[in-house]
This record gives structure tokens, sequence and C-alpha cells, in this order.
């Protein structure tokens, strides 16, 4: 792979790491998800300081690293960083006494695969490491999946990760009900041969390839695994998020993309299963509930309440998973059903039923309340005759007298529900929102809305996805995608009212990946092919245009590729839009102009556009400007870039005044700041057009070669 | 091999391997952590633990005056015992240490006392330990200290060693009789001989309080004296270690102690009936099974100790557990019980009822025994015991002094720990998971009533008689900790 020159050197690495086994274990926490699966609640925080059994994830992330005997932490804390950092100062963790060195990096990291390769830049990684995120709940040791791990680098350099999952049997409420992960493994080698994400209740269908088919003779296809998000892996791992810089998640991305690339490089990514112990990622709401409700029923003892992992923590259990802390007053006629948490300083008053509950510090729960399957996190009040049903409500909310709330509810921080206001099943009532067209931190105070929160309440109904499905309809990739790329909320906005009683997953909807773009309309099954055709397309042609290829072999690669994968003409021309672009700004990057970019990309490989873009098709032209500029919005130059491109189309007769206008006139084209910044300076070259067009006619040279 | 070792995975044997060469705050830390994680569990191994913390812990600090090290040493076991409050013998071990620290320092003071009563004048001693007592200490102990200087001569040094370690019975009826000491009860009676003996005052004045009262005194006496007292107080940080020595010791041979006794209890043809696995009880049928032949009925304890049952039977103790580590294992003397012709049978702990009749005798190794006479032991003990009570089967308890704890207790639901429900229900069975609660409780709490003997390395004691041992071994004060 001569034009990979990063590869070589990185690729040395993990050599040194072998030869010393002294070296320090080390591991990554990814304290950022890159996603909004918790909002509101991850408005104001983040979350990993979200606490599950009133104790942060984080402690239980790091607590499970500790007993693994890690001694070298890196955190990767992308939003909220001030709040992470400020926490971990004054824990456990970052005392002398800690059992590993904790060094926080703030990132400007916008998905797993930046901060990776982020990791990769500042050569922090000795030997191999743990990759974990910051919700993982877990009581295993890693030592026997670390050994074998060990063992299978010994006999082969190729095997750069090890995937550590739970067994769980058929539907276990652990698991993720909505997308499930499905695993194909070599029982003998414990290889992950392939991997798929599923959703319920559609034909389960796996695309598994010829070669995996004909390399295997026994495999195991397993979807009742719990993906918790533990990953050991060799620096090689690093270097391949560097070389693949459009790989963003560490299993749809990452696992994906060496998989398919397993005949190029050989890389093998392994998985260990473990049958005993607990592991489970708090991955959204729904595993939320459910890992709660491990936690409080010992399965992952003995990370429970009454081990008081935190110093200030004095939870003691009674009888039926009652878990209670010092000072928590209880009226005589209350009652406090099974597997329910009390935090300190919190009162109940007469009459008020507790049932299957958590609830936090200094929360004052009136008289002849009732309160089941809920979260109440601390410092809410909630006042007499109230009922709540499985739902959370934040910290310093308050819900008012005969209020009810109702399945799946939502109420972040400081929320006032005024008196006998009822709170809708799957309703998110919050003070803040993410203000449009911002980066995630910047939230800003909603207006009240007294319809949702009753008179004198303060709060209103956040919306699902309200800006991110702006998103959806202005189909537009790019930045968007690199904000709340995720693991794997590919697509969650056909969102399944949930089949059982747990209402929260329904949430959600993360401002999807690149590939929900090319049709938010489409079964998941078609998106997904769609996500692989383009990362392989835009890959390969990518790299045949850094090679210099002949623009005739790159375009029978691409045609085979898209017969093999049976793309449509939309997907080629993103593809080709994506490459060229990134062919650019990689000229850009080494210092030539960007005029110079795009003359020596365009013209020499015309023949490329020529066969996506029908010449004589303005909705084909449009849309392939589209792509090239929603794609350049994030490169360097890219409204320079974008300019001389156009120019250069329009010189090559392979967009005409016609394309140019209709793009420009395009809502999408203009639908954020960053779109119409970059395509600004273009106008120029729309308006030459436009003058030229009227004046003289052209005739359209076309080659077909079909 | 780089293979074979993948970092330091926290463990016991890690964790006694560290402390040579760690902080000893790390090191406590550490030691916090490996109880909250349960890392360390079982008796044994927390006790051989928090000796040898301890004996860092004491060699560590540069002690002034052994006040300080009684506070330094409850401020370490109050953070132990909070960490996992259900292991007592952390808590045992402990008090053990500051029991060993309060002796060494009173016996230092009274060698100090004793030499100013031979260099000055005979009142002294009369005057000194009135007046200091009074200021410090707490009520009970002042109407002691007043009690010797009004008391009677000492009688004999053996009582007074005897009765001079059992102060926790003492302190309502002394506390009651304070007005009138003279007057008083039974045991105010017994005691004011004994604390008045040889001019020694066992509970007399803490260290810091007759340093100061001696130091007076000895710039009145000069040179001479001054360095004498120097010697003693090196000598406390010393004596207290061989202290905690011995007491390392004791943890050793605790089993050969208590197996000293087999012969006298089990008898050739009977039948025994034991249940879990459990270091001590295989060293005493190991013992008894030299000269005797007699039958073993095992009950597995499922869930939570049948594997190391099963491994007790076949191999004669856990393969790769802790006490392997800890040097214990891999000789000869865990040899399996039928290697010595002994015929053991395993049962399920269900089938222990259906067996009691035939049974001679019942052999339980408990967790922790409390200071009532009752005990906690693996779950499935208490089933056993009503059992065997039901058949009029004797129950004999093996149990070292150090799981001897002197808490006693008033909630006995609360003492017990709930385990990990996956022993019972697979984590794979998600219907069961979601639909059932499960509980797998770790102990059983056996009232004292179905206890008929308990062998410790001190010998046979009814239950009845363990408040004795429990007021040999740790102070009042020390009761509770935190």
């Amino acid at each position: 792979m001569a034009p990979k020159g990063k590869k070589g050197a990185n690729a040395a690495k993990p050599k040194q790491g072998e030869e010393e086994p002294e070296e320090p274990l080390q591991a990554v926490i990814l304290a950022d998800c890159y996603e909004t699966r918790f909002n509101p609640f991850t408005l104001e925080k983040p979350r990993c300081l979200l606490t599950l059994a009133n104790m942060p994830l984080i402690e239980y992330t790091c607590e499970m690293l500790a007993g693994s005997g890690v001694e070298q932490v890196f955190l990767y804390s992308g939003n909220h960083s001030d709040q992470v950092e400020q926490y971990l100062q004054q824990s456990r963790w970052m005392r002398d006494t800690s059992p590993f060195s904790l060094e926080i990096i703030r990132s400007t990291s916008r998905s797993v695969g930046d901060a990776m390769r982020d990791l990769d830049q500042k050569q922090l990684i000795k030997g191999d490491f743990i990759c974990v995120y910051g919700d993982v709940v877990a009581n295993v040791q890693l030592e026997a999946a670390l050994t074998a791990h060990k063992a299978r680098r010994e006999k082969n350099k190729k095997a750069i990760m090890t995937m550590v999952l739970r067994e769980a049997g058929d539907s276990h409420r652990t698991n993720s009900q909505h997308t499930r992960p499905c695993f194909v493994i070599d029982p003998h080698t414990q290889a992950c041969v392939h991997y798929e994400q599923m959703k319920p209740r559609k034909s389960p269908r796996l695309e598994i390839s010829d070669e995996v088919l004909k390399d295997h003779p026994e495999m195991e296809i397993r979807s009742d695994l719990i993906d918790c998000g533990i990953d050991i892996c060799t620096p090689e791992v690093l270097a391949q998020w560097s070389d693949n810089f459009d790989w963003q998640m560490p299993r749809r991305g990452f696992v994906h993309g060496v998989l398919k690339d397993f005949e190029t490089f050989q890389l093998t990514i392994h998985t260990h299963v473990l049958t005993d112990g607990y592991a489970a990622r708090v991955r959204n709401l729904q595993t939320y509930d459910a890992i709660s409700k491990d936690v409080v029923s010992r399965w992952s003892y003995p990370y429970c309440p009454d081990t008081n992992f935190l110093p200030d923590h004095s939870y003691k259990m009674k009888r039926g998973f009652v878990y209670k802390e010092d000072g928590v007053v209880l009226a005589r006629s209350s009652v406090i059903g099974r597997k329910t948490v009390l935090g300190e300083a919190t009162s109940i008053g007469d009459d008020s039923v507790v049932l299957n509950s958590v609830v936090g510090r200094r929360c004052v729960i009136g008289k002849r309340v009732k309160i089941e399957g809920a979260y109440i996190w601390d410092d809410a009040r909630i006042g007499d005759d109230t009922v709540i049903d499985t739902a959370i409500v934040g910290n310093d909310a308050s819900v008012g007298s005969k209020c009810s709330v109702q399945k799946g509810a939502l109420i972040s921080y400081g929320v006032r529900i005024a008196d006998g206001t009822t709170v809708r099943e799957n309703t998110r009532v919050s003070q803040l929102k993410r203000k449009r067209g911002y980066e995630e931190d910047e939230v800003v105070r909603g207006n009240t809305d007294p319809k949702v929160v009753g008179e004198g309440g303060d709060g209103f109904r956040l919306e699902f996805d309200e800006d991110e499905e702006d998103v959806f309809e202005t189909l537009v990739a790019g930045v968007q995608d690199l904000a709340v790329d995720e693991d794997d909320s590919v697509s969650e906005f056909s969102d399944e009212e949930d089949e059982d009683e747990e209402v929260h997953h329904h949430r959600k909807t993360s401002r999807t990946e690149s590939f929900t773009s090319i049709g938010s309309e489409e079964s998941g099954e078609a998106r997904q092919s769609a996500a692989d055709f383009h990362h392989e397309a835009a890959n390969s042609l990518f790299d045949s245009l850094q090679k210099g290829q002949d623009p005739d072999t790159i375009q029978l690669e691409l045609k085979a590729l898209t017969l093999a994968t049976n793309a449509e003409g939309k997907q080629i021309r993103r593809a080709v839009a994506v490459a060229f672009s990134k062919r650019m700004a990689k000229f850009v990057e080494t210092g030539k102009s960007a005029k110079e970019a795009a003359s020596s990309t365009v013209s020499p490989n015309r023949l490329l556009i020529e066969r996506c873009v029908d010449a004589a098709s303005v909705e084909e032209q449009v849309e392939f400007l589209l792509f090239l500029q929603t794609d350049l919005v994030h490169r360097p130059q890219g409204s320079k870039l974008l300019l001389f491109a156009s120019f250069e189309l329009a010189n090559n007769d392979l967009a005409d005044a016609d394309g140019f206008q209709g793009w420009w006139e395009a809502a999408q084209s203009s639908a954020t700041e960053e779109l119409k910044k970059v395509k600004v300076e273009t106008k120029q070259v729309v308006d030459f057009l436009q003058d030229q067009d009227e004046s003289s006619e052209e005739e359209d040279d076309e080659e077909d070669e079909d | 091999m780089p293979t074979s070792k993948v970092g330091t995975t926290p463990s016991l044997p890690n964790f006694l391997k560290s402390l040579k060469h760690n902080d000893i705050e790390t090191s406590i830390e550490a030691f916090i952590s490996l109880l909250k994680r349960r890392l360390v569990r079982g008796s044994r191994p927390c006790a051989i633990a928090t000796v040898n913390l301890l004996l860092r812990v004491v060699g560590e600090e540069r002690i002034k005056d052994a006040h300080k090290l009684i506070e330094r040493i409850r401020d370490v076991g109050r953070r132990l015992v909070a960490a996992q409050p259900r292991e007592m013998a952390v808590g045992n071990v402990v008090r053990r240490v500051l029991e060993v620290v309060r002796e060494r320092a009173e016996a230092d003071q009274d060698a100090a006392a004793g030499s100013e009563g031979s260099t000055t004048s005979p009142t002294t001693p009369t005057e000194l330990t009135p007046s200091s007592g009074a200021h410090a200490l707490p009520k009970d102990l002042q109407i002691r200290a007043h009690g010797s200087a009004h008391g009677e001569k000492p009688t004999s040094n053996g009582v007074s060693d005897a009765t001079a370690q059992r102060p926790a019975l003492a302190s309502t009826n002394t506390s009651y009789a304070g007005q009138a000491p003279s007057a008083t009860s039974l045991f105010s009676i017994l005691q004011h001989p004994t604390t008045a003996s040889g001019g020694r005052s066992p509970y007399a004045t803490p260290p810091g309080d007759n340093q100061s009262a001696s130091s007076k005194s000895s710039s009145r006496r000069g040179e001479e004296a001054a360095d004498a007292k120097g010697g003693e107080k090196l000598d406390i940080k010393a004596e207290v270690i061989t202290g905690i020595i011995e007491l390392q010791n004791e943890l050793e041979d605790v089993d050969d102690e208590i197996a000293s006794y087999a012969l006298d209890h089990i008898h050739s043809n009977e039948i025994v009936l034991t249940h879990t696995s459990s270091q001590t009880v295989q060293k005493f049928l190991m013992t008894a099974a030299r000269k005797r032949k007699f039958t073993v009925v095992h009950a597995e304890a499922y869930p939570n100790d049948h594997e190391a049952t099963h491994a007790t039977i076949v191999n004669g103790g856990r393969k790769g557990g802790d006490e392997d580590a800890l040097g214990a294992g891999g000789d000869e003397r865990w040899k399996p019980l039928t290697s010595m012709g002994i015929t053991v049978i395993l049962i399920p702990d269900s089938a222990v009822f259906a067996l009691m009749s035939r049974i001679n005798k019942v052999i339980l190794a408990p967790h922790t025994v409390l200071a009532n006479g009752s005990l906690l032991a693996g779950a499935g003990a208490s089933t056993i015991a009503l059992a065997a009570k039901t058949h009029h089967v004797p129950v004999v308890v093996l149990s070292g002094v150090y799981k001897l704890s002197p808490v006693y207790p008033f909630d006995t639901d609360e003492l017990i720990e709930y385990g990990d429900p996956v022993k019972v229900v697979g984590f794979e069975e998600g219907r069961l998971v979601q639909g059932v609660d499960v509980v797998n409780p770790a102990y059983d709490w056996v009232d004292s009533d179905f206890v008929d003997l308990y062998i410790t390395n001190l010998g046979a004691h009814a239950p009845s008689y363990l408040y004795r041992i429990i007021a040999d071994h740790y102070r009042k004060e020390d009761t509770v900790l935190t």
C-alpha cells in the first residue's frame, strides 16, 4: 500500500510493545458518546456523570478498569469537559492513592473516530490497551480476555482487536432492544468474520460475503451477545483509524471496515464471549432502566449500592433489595416496596408508596404519592397525591401536587411542573434546548409552555429531534453527520413503538449518520448496504485518484462495485463527489493552491464525472453539486475549492448553467450557515455561466461508452 | 513469557506482594478496594491481609506515644471496617492489634510507675494515679482509678492478669457504683485489688498523661530515669510489632491447634457431617483420620461454595484459590480425605434432613462467631443446625479465635451478605432475570441454641462461655470502632 505512508510509521509500534512485557496496562475511556440519546439530560450534563443507582456512570467504568489492573487511563471528554474534569479532580481517581494514573484529554473530536485518530497522533499508547466507553457497567475482570488476546497476538500479529461480549439469552432486557448486534464468529479461532446490526421485526438477513463463507467452514451466528463496548486493542487499531478517516463509529465503522478489507490487509478481529460476570453499556434510556434494575437486584454484584464505592455513600441493604442510606426519613405509614434505592436525607410522606424505583439524595416526596419504576435524581421534590410511573425526574426538578407523570416521561433539571398537571407519555420536558446550527454545547433556555407544565410551571416540551429532523429534510450530509454520530443509531428514526413495557428507548434519533441522508425513506438494510457501498466506493476512488490511476481503470472498478452492490446513480454520484473533494483537500494540504488542486483533480478524471452525471439531466448535476458542496464544508479552504471545482466542471462541460442555477436555488444548498458560507464564492461562476448561457448555447459533448 | 502475565490484576497475593514497596496510604486504599470489590473474601484471607497491613502501618508510623498509635490504628481500622462491615475478621484483627498496643503501653507505664515507686517515696504512685486519671478518663475508669487509690493491697499476680483483661463486663456496674466506690457490687470488690495490684493500674491513664506525669518526676530524678524512659518508648513500637507477629503466627497455626483436639471429638466408626469447604475442618478431619476410621458426609453448599467443596473432596484443597497463593497450598497437607481411607459422601444441601438421623456429629466452620455465641456460616448452615437440633445431633463448631467477634448481633438480617444471583439463575435467562427476584444469601445466621460446642485454638468451649474469650482478647473501648 504505497500511498499510505502513515501506516508504515504506526505499524512499527506494536512490535516495541511486545518486546516489553513490563509496560503498564493502558486504557482509554471515551467519556463522550457523541450522541443525543439522553436528551434532555445530556444537554446540561455529560452522560458519564448521569447517576445510575445514585452513582455516576464513570465510577462504574473506573472501578471496572481498576479491578482489571489497569495502570494508566486516558479519558477523552468531548461535551461538557469542564464538568467531567471538575468531577474527576475531586474523585478518588485523581488522588495519589488511585490505582491508576488518570489523564483527561480534552478534545474537540466529534466522533469516536476523531478521538481515536487524535489518540494516534498523540502517541500516548505504548502497547495493547483497553478501550471502553464512559458508561460501561461491568464486574468482570478482563484478565482472561487480555491473556487470550496476548496469546493470539503472539501467534498472529494481524489479530488487532478483541471485543469483549457478554452472552445473554434471547429477549434480554439488558440487551439493546432496537438494534441488535449480530456477530458471525468462527468457533475455532473466535474471530469475528462478519458483523451486522439487526432491527427487530424486520426479517433478519445477513449479507455474508462469499470469501468469508469459503474461508470458514464453520460459523456461529450470534445475536444473543450484549456488546458492552469493551475492546482490547493493539496500537495497530489506532493506525487503522487514522488510515480511514471516514470511519466514525467503532462497530459500524471500524469493525465493519476492517472486516471488509480483510482480503487486503488480513487483519482479524476476535471476540471474547463471557459466560459469567456482568457487562453492559448504558447506551440509551431503555438500557439505563434495565441496568439500573440489574444493579439493584445485584446481578452486577459487587457493583451494588450497598458496596458504597463512593466514600460518602452509606447504603445498607434491607430485605427485598431495599437500599437505604443514612438519614432517610420515612413516614410511618409509607410503604417502601421491593427493589428501591433511597439516598441520604430523602424524606417520604405519609401513605406514599415507592416501588421498584431509585430516589436520589435530599429528595422530598409528599404524602400519598405513588412512585413506581421511576428514577428520581437528587434534590427533586414531588408534591402530595402525585403519581409517577416509569419516568425520570432530573435533579432539582419539582413536580407539584396531584400531578400525574405518565410512562416514559422525562423531566429534566430544574423543571417545575405546576399542581394538577398531567405529563403525557414519552414527553420530554426541559428548560433548555439546543440552539440550532450550533455546537451541541450551546444550549439556550426555551420558553415555558403552560400547556405542558401547567400555570406557574417552568419548562417546555422538547420536541423529538426538533433540529435533527431538519437535517433529514434537507438531505444534507456533512456537518451534521459528525456532530452526533453514534454507534448504532442507524435507523432509529424508524422509531419502533416499543414492544414491551419500557417506553424509554423510543426517544432519540440522533442526527444519524452520513448515509441516512441518502434517503431517509429507505429501509434499514438498504441504507446499510448504501453505507457500505459509499464507504467502499469513496475509499477506493480516493485511493485510485491518489495513485493517479488511469480514469478508465477507475471507472471500471467503480462500475464493478456498483453492480456488485446494486447501487443507485445517486450513491455513485455521492461517492464520486466525496472522493473528489477528499482528493482536492489532500492537494490543498500538501500546499497546492485551491485552483491547482481543482484543475489537477477534475480535468484528468472528467470521465468519472461524465459517467455518473448525465450532462443532460439538471437534477443529476444539482445533486452532484450538492454532494460536493456538503462534503467540502468541513474541508480546509472548502469555499475556494468549491469555486474552482465548479469552474472546472463548467469548463469541461460537466455541468451547465441550468445545473448550476438549479443548485444555487436548491433549498438544501443553503440549509445551514456553513453551507451558505461555502457556496458564497461560487456565486461568480453561477452568474458568469448564466450570462454566457443566454448569449451562446454550447454543445454538450457526450461520448457514451456504456 | 509475556503471555502469562497481564498487568497486575488486583488480588490478595498481589496486594501482599505490593505491600512492601507501596506507599502506606496506597496500600490501605488498595485493600479497601479489594474488600469492596470482594476480591478478598472469607475470614482467613481478610484476617491475614489485615494483619499484614497493620504491621506495615505500625512499622511505618513514627509514633510519639502509644496513644497516637492507638488513634492511628483505630482510624485505619474504621476505614477497613466501613469498607466491608460484613467481613468481621477485619474488625477482629484490628481490635486484637489495638489490644496488643494497649497492653504494651500499660505494661510500659506500669514499669515506669514501678520504677518511680522504687526510686521515689512510696506515696508517689498513689498520688499520681488518681489525679492524672481523673482528668482524662471516662467515668468508669476514673472510678477504678479511685478504687486503686483506696483499694486493698494486691493479692496475686495470676488473678490480676486474668481479671485485668475483662473490662467489658465491668462498665455498667462500676459506673453505677461510682458514687460510693467502697460499698459496691461484686465486680468492684473483685476489681479493686486487681487494679491496684503491685502498684499497677492496667486501666489507668493513657500513656500521654503518664508520660507528662513521669517526666515531671523524672526531671526531679535526673538523667538516669530519663534514659530509661526513652528506651521504653522505643520498645513500645518494637513490642507492638512483636505482638502483631505473634498474631500472624497465631493465624498460621490456628488450624493445627484446632486439629490437635480432633481425637477428643471424633471417634471410630462415627458418621460426621460437614458443610462447605474449610481448611480448618479439613485439617481437623485429617488429624482424626490418622488414628481412626470414620465416615464423612459432606454437604456441598450450592451455589456459592459447591465448587470449592468438590475440590476439597477430590483434591483436598481448593485449586488456585487464595490458600494456594498464600503459600499454604501445594504441600502434602492437602491430600483428599479419601486417600486416608475415609469414606466421603457428597450430598446436596437438600438431603441433609434425610440423612441427619444417621449422623453422629455435625462439624461446622463458621464465617464469624458473634459475641452471644451465635454464628454466621455459609448458606445452608442454618438448615443443617435445625436438622441436627431436631435429631439431637451435637453440633461442633471449629473456629479460630480470630473469627470471634465482640459485635453483638442486634440485627441479624444486616449481617448477612447477599451475593450474586448469577450463581442461582444464569444471566442469560432473560425472562427470569426480568421477572423474578433472585436472592442469593452468602451466609446463614445460626443461633447459639443450635451449637453445642465451640472448638477454638484455645480449647473447647460452650457457646455461653464465649463472652469470656472475647473479654480476654478485646478491649471494651474497641468494640465500637466507628
